[in-house]
């Protein structure tokens, strides 16, 4: 093996040590040009970048030739000798700058005294990213293997200034997908509720899939899955677009149907990416859900006895692709103890798998999972993607009418706004526990009452709740109203009543001050049923 | 998609306003119940009837309402009926809180009209 061959290795070592993936960007380039010049005895070396929109090279590192970085000198692709690298895409070689057609931009190469140059382009996959130069303070001719040196080194800086560029906008899609998700679901009266949002295992393909849960005052919910096609920063801000459309939509439109037909507008007029959608809305007092689904996967319904079923009617394409659709809507009435499941592609597809497989495998895990919304996510997920990285972003969202057996806990925020919903559930809680019409109507009246002397006389403005819980014991229903607040004593013509109002339809009324809050308790014996 | 609570619906028969109340009155939904109600009654009016016949659900904040309605259209000396079917649960509520010896309780619409009536007769012979 010849000498210089052995020389040569050792350089090639010393710019592909993958110890260097772990510096920062600007350390590993300080690093890079100092090997560089070292190897091939060069005085001065330069990493320029071609900036956004491609027309111009910026100075991004230097040695020997700081001032450049320093005064942030830019110069056009084309002109001068950086630019005509970035130019040609081809290494450009200047023995002697003083006989050159081809001069620098910068009067700082004169300044330095720099006479002969070698540059090489950064190309990432063909496409020029910058220049990497280096300069000689005696006159010299840069020779093939220099060359060859040189574009090693510069396509070990490519690539690292490549990979950094993507974690950086992988890194903001990320923060601005999760800025959009909600931070926390809504507390209704009668369901339980839970979500997760799963991004892709690699930071640069996260973005586009997002839920959201929409207070629509009080009467019912809406909630909506999506996921917009293609990763990163678009994709997230799309996302957001949707999903503020939506909000906007939903509370001034009749029904999911209409939401999804406006939203398909909106994208069609925005010339914008295809996404699939689910919007849907549930009746707090009925539980009547209505789906609209553009080309989202299905909507999995998990019955209390143990089976579940795919929600396929009433879909339509998914919005960005065919123009002037309009959505149907699949209606349905959620009973005691079901579960809604939305969840976005990611959860069922796998490469080299047929989408029924996924379905399959979906509904076998849902149907054995724990009832409990939080624990079924968790333990769906982790079932479905323990044996793959993540690939593609996973959102799932999981909605749940509480079981009306003799024993009901809920939590109610502490607004008027839940009064009406809590006394639904509670009608509801009689009825099903062979309750007469007249117990449903009384428990109705002075559960609402109670509740709504907590709201008025527990707490402050600030979020709080109030623990519902109903029992049932020999035919005696007991229902408990606990807050968590200083009580303070009714006042006022209107509070004063709810008192005599709760024991004109209940057997037993007594009213429980401790330090932790007080407690209202309930008791009527259930008149046999209708 | 936002169901109203309740609807309230005004329409005047002579100088007599007629409100119907339908749906479900609550502390969500009072205040804003209350404001539309009062503004409906003109001064013109010599009584207001208040029909609770298609009121599912009223509490005590509901109640409040009524017995500040007819405090201030007492002020401006102006009657309030209220039209109730007998045994509904509206009924019961009212009858807990003894509304029948503040305000008038009519069975049927009819009969709070021809109520009306009769006063403003009494009223005329000043």
């Amino acid at each position: 093996m010849a000498a210089d061959e052995v020389i040569r290795l050792e350089d090639v070592q010393r710019v592909t040590e993958s110890a260097l993936a772990y510096l920062d960007l600007d350390d590993l380039l300080e690093e890079l040009l100092d090997r560089v010049t070292d190897m091939l005895d060069a005085d001065t070396a330069a990493v320029l970048l071609v900036e956004e929109g491609g027309r111009t090279l910026a100075a991004r590192a230097a040695k020997g030739l700081e001032e450049e970085v320093e005064r942030g000198f830019r110069l056009p692709v084309g002109r001068g000798f950086a630019g005509r690298v970035a130019f040609t895409r081809e290494p450009v070689v200047i023995a002697d700058l003083g006989d050159s057609p081809v001069q620098p931009v910068n009067p700082l190469f004169r300044e330095k005294g720099v006479q002969s140059l070698l540059g090489v382009p950064l190309l990432v996959e063909g496409e020029v990213i910058g220049v990497l130069h280096v300069g000689s303070l005696v006159r010299r001719e840069f020779n093939e293997r220099d060359i060859e040196l040189l574009q090693l080194v510069a396509n070990r800086v490519a690539l690292s200034i490549e990979r950094s560029r993507l974690m950086v906008q992988g890194r903001i899609a990320a923060t601005l997908q999760r800025s959009l998700l909600p931070r926390q679901l809504p507390q209704v009266p009668g369901l339980r509720m839970a979500a997760r949002y799963l991004p892709a295992a690699d930071e640069s393909a996260v973005g586009g899939d997002w839920y959201d849960v929409i207070d629509l005052g009080g009467q019912s919910l809406g909630f909506m899955i999506g996921d917009v096609a293609g990763h990163g920063m678009a994709a997230a801000t799309y996302m957001g677009q949707l999903r503020s459309a939506i909000r906007a939509y939903a509370l001034d439109t009749e029904g999911p149907g209409e939401v999804i037909t406006k939203l398909a507008e909106f994208s069609e007029r925005m010339h914008s990416r295809m996404a699939t959608v689910i919007y849907a809305t549930l009746n707090l007092t009925t539980w009547e859900a209505r789906i609209a689904r553009a080309g989202h996967p299905y909507p999995l319904l998990i019955r209390s006895d143990g089976s579940a079923e795919f929600l396929s009617d009433a879909g339509g394409p998914p919005i960005g692709t065919v123009g002037g659709q309009s959505y149907d809507e699949q209606a349905l009435t959620l009973d005691p103890g079901e579960t809604l499941l939305l969840y976005t592609d990611g959860l069922i597809e796998r490469r080299g798998q047929q989408l029924s497989d996924g379905e399959a495998a979906l509904t076998e895990v849902a149907i054995s999972a724990p009832d409990e919304p939080e624990l079924k996510c968790q333990a769906i997920i982790s079932a479905l993607t323990k044996d793959a990285t993540i690939a593609d972003d996973i959102a799932i969202l999981a909605v749940q009418t509480v079981g009306l057996h003799d024993l009901l806990e809920v939590k109610m925020p502490a607004s008027p706004a839940q009064l009406m919903t809590s006394r639904h559930l509670i009608r509801r809680w009689v009825e099903a526990n062979n309750g007469s019409d007249d117990d449903c109507a009384a428990f109705a009246i002075a559960v609402s009452e109670a509740c709504a002397n907590s709201i008025e006389h527990a707490y402050g403005p600030k979020d709080e709740t109030i623990d519902v819980r109903a029992s049932l014991v020999n035919g005696d229903a007991t229902v408990t109203i606990s807050d968590h607040g200083k009580w303070r004593e009714p006042r006022g013509g209107n509070r004063g009543r709810g008192i005599p109002i709760m024991r004109e339809f209940m057997d037993e009324v007594s009213v429980e001050p401790s330090e932790q809050g007080t407690t209202v308790r309930l008791t009527r014996r259930l008149r046999e049923g209708k | 998609m936002r169901p109203e609570l309740a609807r309230l619906s005004v329409e005047s028969q002579g100088d007599v306003e007629l409100a119907r109340v339908a749906g479900e009155v609550d502390a969500s939904n009072v205040d804003e119940l209350s404001e539309r109600l009062l503004d409906a009654v003109s001064n013109q009016a010599r009584a207001l009837v208040l029909d609770l016949r298609e009121t599912s659900y009223i509490d005590s904040s509901g109640i409040s309402l009524i017995f500040d309605a007819a405090a201030r259209l007492r002020n401006r000396r102006q009657e309030l009926r209220l039209v109730v079917t007998p045994r509904s649960f509206v009924g019961e509520v009212l009858a807990a809180v003894s509304m029948e010896r503040s305000v008038a309780i009519d069975p049927a619409l009819d009969d709070a009209l021809r109520a009306v009536d009769a006063a403003g007769g009494s009223n005329g012979s000043d």
